[in-house]
């Protein structure tokens, strides 16, 4: 078949650019994560949460974190809209006067445990493990302190400890799997809540719990749980009395997990590796001909310049010998006859 | 450099963050007497934004300057035209050029006069973003003004109850037929083929204010004629109220047997309900609160089968319902959402199927099968007589003995054993009950009070202890149930909350159980 | 303080010795400070805002405008245009000393530095983005160094070590654009796993591209602008060569550079129509990407046009500059601006005068050991003992 060098490249540099430039790496897969088999998870329900503060108290204590800058039965400290820090890995938030007529609502916010989660997939030296029983886990024995895990938490839950000089560590909720949930406890949260809105079991009971309670009280939910698909899925489920995001947590972050937003970069990787060498040396190869061609070319006509030179030369030459030749008969001739010219007078001048 | 630059702009951007324009109200500027003038919109889409017209600013305007309504209003038939300036819609440019000549030209004279002015301009008028908040409530009729109306037109019926009579095309009146003008005048004006009906709003200004404007003319004592008289709060809690308000006459039943009826009735499987319509008469506020449609018997469109006048709904239904506000269980449910009962039914969920055991305590009159047909004088006795039978039975209520207190010990850990006060509870509970028919009648019987705590439970004298049921929490085989202390703060606390009880305070734990000394 | 200047000992006193020597002390006491102190007691990061000035700039900057060595390389080796070949070591070594210092300014900004092997050598985390950029950064830092080598092996006189290094030059090349590709894009990606964090108008699913494209952009124009510097500050080291192809350089760097800006403006756009962002542009940040875009970006691309065709070298370099700044710029939206966009402005980020002062100190280190290596070393001009070396080589 015959083909340009010029098309042969571009169909390369197409294939090349387009593969690697793909945009989602979901084409033909039908992979979706739905947590693993029996996993658990933890069901908050809003309007069953007084604003006591009992489960803060209790993670500060299981999880042996420093004590308070206020103490937990100081409500006060309610006032103020906080986030998680390296203290504290779970806190409640309230919102007043957004439920009429009765008292305020309360947002929990902490690690929701994501079945794909953001800061595992993002972790260069895989510090964070999602365990078969739903808790996200964390590993500070190899974290390198990059923090990207921060950037990459959509729920901007993971903390970091600024103020170590020389171990910082990662902070956040860990659903006590080490200290309880391996031995078959309950986190503590779950555990002191005296109304139990911390529900905890298995994630797809949950489900079953929830919709039951919306089932049951129409009016008091809002008819969606949080953490379903938020995400891709989290263990930790909210119920709430009012729209999410009146009680600060975000509704716009979508269904997709965050692992698929990385995945098309990432795969392009190896077609990248594959393909610029191909591509590179191809166009090395053109450029080294093409310079190849021009010095040919250019001793071609050096050499057709001196062969027309040499050409031109030898024809004069060649004339003037002729020339010369020609010149030396008539002057032979010449002599010839002015000696037979001479010869003859000579003659003529003896004879009489 | 550069760079510094460039980190000023982080800061410069992070400080112009996006800034809320939401929740910001302007109480100050709020009336009741704005009307939107949309007239164009029966002609397309509008080009500009609605006027916001404040109609009581220019009453008051024009009555200092001792105008009347007939300034901006024509007169059709000895009645008034709602439209500004004319009695019809001709076309989008007479109506536009209506509004346009008369508001600028009436505005640009006054101010000639060196008086406050309306705007001239097209943007002042046609606001993107209205200025004034409406606080305009809704105007209700209820029975006190209605016997206030009645009273004072001497119980002319006729002056404002009428019916349509398809064939002559003319309005009639129909004695003891008189509903609510809302069984046909609705929310938007309809035109029903020939009938012309016209909307709920545009008849009640019609008819009220029409009214009221004749009598005032006639220098007697007549409601108002202004949009806040009637729309604005303040004024409306003004508006005498008489109580209590005597019967109104309307040959109506005082007591009414519920069954199945007209062919249906010897099919009927329950015992018939006796219903006192006499009592029930004083707990609404109004016919249509169970007379939705027409103040027919529910009976004539709800059969047992169902029909299409009712709309498919059958007669179980509409008596059955808990989530509606007209079935009779729907009501009474409602009831129950008052701050007194809350604390126990607010637990209870409207979406449950009420329990056999009450289905006695409405159906108590015997079937057709065993009393025979009756007449209806006959039926209206029967329907009268059970109930003051069973209460001569049933009636007094039993006692019973409550514990004083009850040491909650179970759970003991941080804090020490709860010493409830049982009985103090039970009577509070008791008081509650006092004086409302409906709650005497249902908790009559003994535990039945109780179960608002002791649920899932028959009544009884001695119900089950909590800790029978509520065990440890997230039990898989009963994920609905919670645990042994959930049940006990989510009931205990859930129920102060709801009844707004302020002492114990929820979140002081204390408050009910003293912390265990260490 | 001594006055006298000799022509062999120039004094150690001159404005710029005065004020580097001022920021390197400052920035020893600063490095002190964050080393026994923590992030905490020299930055303003917060559990907000994890990435800082140390990120934005010393990273995704450094690196961005480190992209002449490969940019040049690729021109000269691949491409064949042997006319820039002079710029072929003063970009290498930009780019060796660019790459050097972010990994320098990432032992700053990393919790534990001394963990930075970890990735490779204990637990790999393949799944993460920053592990590509990682190892591509690590490879290509030792890239660059090989292909530096041959200057100071020049230096040194190790001939045979030199010839051998030399000889390497061409897979070097092709592996460097390969590795550049590779992080540069992922740079960007970086941002893709936060979609909720970054304004839409910077968010795309080609962030990759976009930032690769620009890497591009970014390196031709520092290697007009460094050879602009360089030939203000040592024109007494360039040779006839240099100094003859410098013109020549600026041109066709500034065409080559016009037409890539011009593709790159054309797919930000496709970006802006893919995702629908149109009406986003009539907002404050809005007005602040048509500034990047159009203002730096788009302004860039004509005068580069302009400069090309009329030959104009004065408008060609400062075109540089502002194309530069523009790229900086875009990594400044990308990491610091526009991200976090949605949080209050009591909760963004403004760096501290400390985080500002360890940048500047590295800059500083950067211009310290270019002067050190461009005075001593072979960058630009050529060695007299290799002086015909490079007419024979072009490759195997």
């Amino acid at each position: 078949m015959a083909i340009s060098r010029r098309k042969f490249l571009g169909w390369l540099t197409a294939t090349g650019l387009s593969s690697a430039f793909g945009k989602t790496a979901h084409a033909g897969t039908t992979k979706h994560f739905e947590g693993h088999p029996d996993s658990l998870g933890v069901l908050y329900d809003n309007t069953k949460c007084i604003g006591c503060r009992t489960c803060e108290a209790a993670c500060n204590r299981v999880n042996d974190l420093p004590p308070p800058d206020r103490p937990f039965d100081d409500l006060s400290v309610l006032d103020k809209k906080r986030r998680t820090d390296a203290k504290k890995y779970m806190i409640i938030n309230k919102y007043d006067h957004i439920r009429n007529p009765k008292g305020p609502l309360h947002a929990r916010i902490g690690c929701n445990h994501c079945l794909e989660p953001a800061c595992a997939s993002s972790c260069f030296v895989r510090a964070y493990t999602k365990t078969k029983e739903g808790a996200v886990t964390y590993d500070s024995s190899v974290c390198v302190g990059c923090r990207y895990c921060m950037i990459a938490c959509p729920f901007n839950i993971p903390t970091f400890e600024y103020d170590s000089a020389f171990t910082p560590r990662i902070r956040k909720c860990t659903m006590c799997y080490d200290t309880r949930l391996v031995k078959g406890e309950l986190p503590g949260c779950v555990e002191e809540c005296p109304t139990e809105s911390f529900t905890f079991g298995r994630r797809e009971d949950l489900f079953k719990i929830a919709h039951e309670r919306i089932r049951r009280y129409p009016r008091r939910y809002l008819d969606h749980i949080y953490g379903e698909n938020e995400m891709g899925g989290t263990s930790w489920l909210y119920l709430s009395g009012v729209a999410f995001k009146k009680i600060g947590m975000r509704e716009d972050l979508g269904v997709t997990p965050a692992p698929a937003l990385t995945a098309s970069a990432l795969a392009s990787v190896p077609m990248v590796v594959g393909t610029w060498p191909l591509l590179l040396m191809g166009i090395y190869a053109v450029s080294k001909r093409k310079e190849k061609i021009a010095t040919e070319e250019k001793e071609q006509a050096l050499a057709d310049t001196i062969a027309q030179a040499k050409a031109e030369a030898d024809l004069k030459i060649s004339e003037a010998w002729q020339k010369a030749e020609k010149e030396k008969e008539k002057a032979v001739e010449t002599a010839v006859r002015k000696a037979l010219e001479e010869a003859a007078e000579t003659e003529n001048e003896e004879s009489s | 450099m550069f760079v510094i630059l460039l980190i000023c702009a982080m800061g410069a951007l992070g400080i112009e963050a996006l800034s809320d324009l939401s929740d910001r109200t302007k109480s100050d500027l709020a009336r009741a007497d704005g009307i939107t003038i949309d007239a164009l919109a029966v002609f397309g889409d509008l080009e500009r934004p609605p006027v916001v017209f404040l109609h009581d600013l220019h009453t008051n305007a024009l009555e200092e300057k001792s105008k009347d309504c007939m300034t901006c209003h024509l007169s059709e038939n000895g009645r008034l035209s709602t439209r500004f300036k004319r009695l019809k819609d001709a076309g989008k440019q007479e109506v536009m050029d209506i509004y346009h000549a008369n508001c600028i030209e009436c505005h640009t004279e006054i101010s000639a006069a060196k008086e406050k002015s309306g705007p001239v301009v097209c943007g002042e008028c046609h606001r993107k973003k209205p200025t004034i908040l409406s606080s305009r409530v809704p105007m209700g009729f209820d029975k006190s003004l209605h016997y206030r109306h009645s009273r004072a037109l001497k119980k002319q019926c006729e002056r404002c109850h009428h019916e349509y009579d398809q064939k002559s095309k003319k309005l009639f009146y129909a004695k003891y037929k008189e509903g609510t003008c809302r069984y046909c005048h609705k929310k938007e004006s309809e035109d029903l083929i020939s009938e012309r009906r016209i909307s709920m709003r545009l008849a009640s200004h019609l008819s009220c204010i029409g009214c009221h404007r004749k009598t005032m003319a006639e220098n007697m004592f007549a409601g108002p004629i202004s949009c806040s008289g009637c729309h604005d709060l303040e004024q409306q809690q003004e508006i005498e109220k008489i109580d209590p308000v005597p019967r109104m006459r309307m040959k109506q039943p005082d007591f009414v047997l519920i069954k199945a009826g007209g062919k249906e009735s010897s099919g009927a499987r329950m015992n018939r309900v006796p219903f006192s319509h006499k009592s029930h008469e004083g707990y609404s506020d109004t016919c249509r609160g169970c007379h939705h449609k027409d103040l027919k018997s529910c009976l004539d469109c709800h059969t047992l089968s169902g029909s299409k006048e009712g709309n498919n709904v059958k007669l179980l239904q509409a008596m059955h319902e808990l989530d509606s506000e007209r079935s009779c269980l729907g009501c009474h449910e409602i009831k129950q959402r008052q701050e007194r009962c809350v604390g126990c039914h607010g637990f209870i969920s409207n979406r449950r199927k009420q329990g056999e055991p009450y289905c006695m305590k409405c159906h108590m009159a015997p079937t057709q099968e065993r009393t025979g047909v009756l007449t209806q004088t006959g039926e209206r006795e029967l329907a009268r007589m059970v109930p003051e039978i069973w209460w001569a039975i049933f009636g007094a209520r039993q006692v019973a003995d409550i514990p004083k207190k009850v040491v909650i010990k179970k759970l003991v850990d941080r804090y020490e054993p709860v010493e409830f006060p049982h009985r103090k509870v039970f009577r509070a509970l008791e008081k509650k009950i006092d004086g409302d028919k409906l709650a005497a009648y249902f908790h009559l019987e003994e535990g039945t009070l109780c179960q608002g705590c002791h649920h899932h439970t028959p009544a009884a004298k001695k119900p089950p202890r909590c800790g029978f049921c509520h065990g440890k929490p997230f039990d898989e085989k009963d994920l609905f149930q919670p645990g042994l202390k959930g049940a006990y703060h989510r009931q205990c606390i859930g129920c102060h909350d709801k009844m707004g009880i302020e002492k114990p305070v929820s979140v002081d734990c204390t408050g009910c159980h003293a912390e265990k000394k260490q | 303080m001594s006055q006298e200047a000799t022509t062999a000992n120039r004094s150690f006193i001159t404005p710029f010795n005065i004020i580097a020597s001022i920021i390197v002390l400052i920035g020893l006491f600063l490095t002190v400070r964050r080393f026994s102190g923590g992030l905490g007691a020299v930055t303003n990061l917060s559990d907000n805002n994890a990435w800082g000035i140390w990120i934005g700039f010393d990273l995704l900057t450094g690196v961005a405008l480190a992209a002449g060595g490969y940019v040049t390389a690729a021109a000269v080796y691949i491409f064949g245009m042997k006319k820039y070949h002079s710029a072929v070591r003063p970009a290498v070594l930009t780019g060796f000393l660019g790459y050097a210092l972010v990994v320098l300014a990432l032992h700053y900004d990393v919790g534990r530095p001394w963990r930075l092997p970890y990735p490779f050598v204990v637990q790999q985390g393949t799944t993460s983005v920053l592990f590509e950029v990682a190892a591509c950064v690590a490879l290509y830092l030792t890239v660059l160094f090989l292909e530096f080598s041959p200057a100071a092996l020049e230096w040194l006189g190790l001939k045979r070590a030199r010839n051998l290094a030399v000889k390497f030059t061409l897979v070097l090349v092709v592996f460097g654009i390969i590795l550049s590709t590779l992080h540069q894009s992922s740079l960007g990606a970086l941002f893709l796993i936060a979609p909720s964090k970054l304004h839409p108008l910077w968010y795309s699913s080609f962030i990759p591209i976009y930032f690769f494209v620009s890497s591009i952009i970014a390196g031709l124009s520092m290697v007009i602008f460094e050879s602009t510097l360089s030939y203000r500050f040592f024109s007494s080291k360039m040779d006839e060569t240099h100094l003859k192809e410098k013109d020549d350089i600026a041109l066709g760097f500034g065409k080559a550079a016009a037409y890539v800006i011009a593709g790159y403006i054309a797919i930000q756009i496709m970006g802006l129509g893919a995702d629908n962002d149109w009406h986003l542009l009539g907002s404050l940040y809005g007005l602040w990407y048509l500034v990047e875009l159009f203002g730096f970006f788009g302004v860039s691309c004509l005068l580069y046009a302009i400069g090309a065709r009329e030959k104009n070298l004065k408008l060609i370099r400062w075109t540089a500059a502002w194309t530069v700044l523009g790229v900086i710029m875009n990594r400044f939206n990308v990491s610091l601006i526009a991200f976090n966009w949605q949080l209050p402005s009591s909760d963004r980020y403004f760096p501290s005068w400390m985080e500002i002062g360890i940048s500047v100190f590295l800059v500083t280190l950067g211009l310290i050991a270019f002067r050190f290596i461009v005075t001593r070393m072979p960058i630009l001009y050529e060695h007299p003992d290799y002086r015909d070396a490079h007419r024979a080589k072009g490759g195997s």
